[in-house]
């Protein structure tokens, strides 16, 4: 069953390259049009202070070791007071800022936006692929799989005695997809690497980020149990010093 | 200890205090160094799979040549590390075993991409 098929010369140059190409110019324009698109939100003074709130408490969490005891438990009523502590959100509020972010429509506008560019130009290019290329055999991959995979790899192809790692030009296409990705972080700098999935797990967490980062820092914060690191240096100071005199 | 002229693994020594339990890492350069790592770890992947497209790889070898390329890989920037890997990554796994299977997908394309054009014309 693996006699070798030889395929036309012309899918390559026709079918092969043209798709590649295609797909990394869309990828390619796809960032510039964003770049282009991206409206410039004013950002919400509330929304600032919180965040900001948030960075100084996760330093004092990270740094705790460096202040003494006292400094730590003053900083950390600051914080997690019942009534008046910066963190603390009463029940009532925490609420409305979800229902707030989601119904802003300066914020859905954008996400739509971030969206929509990032499925048209997938439709478009899945339909031009299945209009213009289907019903052949497009490629081989170099690595067998099993039969069940044959629907899924073949599907303009109907025979069923080809060799499964003959594809058409849908799973080419896939492939394209997934594997660009890298090529796409080398070429258009840092954050453009994992442009589709990345993006979608960020829309499903985004809108509730605030109040539920300012409860888990106060979580985190509570939490954390204090341990002075400066008794340590003296020993470590002595360790180094003992060792350059040697 | 900045090494010049040499993009990948780029030196950044983010401060690993050998403290007991305190590790202090600088942020902005344990992201650089994360980064140069992926960007060696996909421009290999790229590079390795034209090679067993080319070379005509298929099946497993190729998987496997995939792997090696990716422990020379791991080798390398563990050697580039002065192999004190906590003076500038907060664990062996970064500069060990990360973004391996990212860089996957990327071989798999441009190993297949290679093995056509060069065998089945």
């Amino acid at each position: 069953m693996a006699e070798d098929l030889v395929l036309d010369t012309a899918i390559r140059d026709w079918v092969l390259v043209p798709l590649s190409v295609v797909m990394v110019l869309i990828g390619v324009l796809r960032y510039f049009v964003s770049k282009l698109m991206r409206s410039h939100q004013a950002p919400d003074l509330k929304v600032v202070k919180e965040g900001q709130v948030i960075l100084r408490a996760r330093n004092l969490r990270a740094a705790s070791g460096f202040i003494p005891a006292k400094s730590f438990r003053s900083r950390k009523t600051y914080f997690t007071n019942e009534e008046n502590g910066l963190l603390h959100v009463p029940k009532g509020q925490s609420q409305n800022a979800q229902a707030q972010m989601f119904s802003d429509p300066n914020l859905a506008m954008d996400m739509m936006k971030k969206n929509l560019s990032m499925i048209i130009p997938q439709t478009l290019t899945f339909a031009w692929v299945n209009f213009f290329f289907s019903g052949f055999v497009a490629a081989k991959i170099p690595f067998p799989l099993t039969q069940r995979f044959r629907g899924m790899l073949q599907n303009g192809i109907d025979l069923s005695t080809v060799d499964v790692s003959y594809v058409s030009s849908r799973s080419w296409y896939f492939l394209n997809l997934f594997g660009l990705r890298g090529l796409f972080s080398l070429i258009l700098g840092e954050e453009n690497a994992m442009d589709d999935t990345q993006r979608m797990m960020q829309m499903s967490g985004f809108g509730f980020d605030p109040s539920r980062s300012l409860s888990a820092e106060k979580d985190g914060i509570d939490i954390i149990q204090h341990d002075w690191a400066l008794p340590k240096m003296e020993k470590r100071a002595e360790d180094a010093l003992k060792k350059l005199l040697k | 200890m900045a090494v010049e002229g040499d993009p990948r693994a780029s030196a950044n020594k983010s401060l690993g205090d050998a403290v007991d339990d305190l590790p202090i890492f600088n942020v902005d350069n344990l992201q650089s160094n994360i980064k140069s790592i992926y960007y060696s770890r996909t421009f290999l992947s790229i590079i390795g799979g034209v090679i067993a497209g080319i070379w005509g790889f298929t099946g497993f070898t190729g998987f496997i040549f995939y792997f090696i390329v990716m422990a020379a890989a791991s080798l390398s920037l563990a050697a580039k590390a002065k192999f004190s890997v906590h003076a500038y990554f907060d664990s062996w796994s970064r500069i060990l075993v990360d973004g391996i299977f990212g860089g996957l997908m990327s071989f798999v394309l441009f190993w297949t991409f290679a093995y056509d054009i060069v065998h089945i014309f």
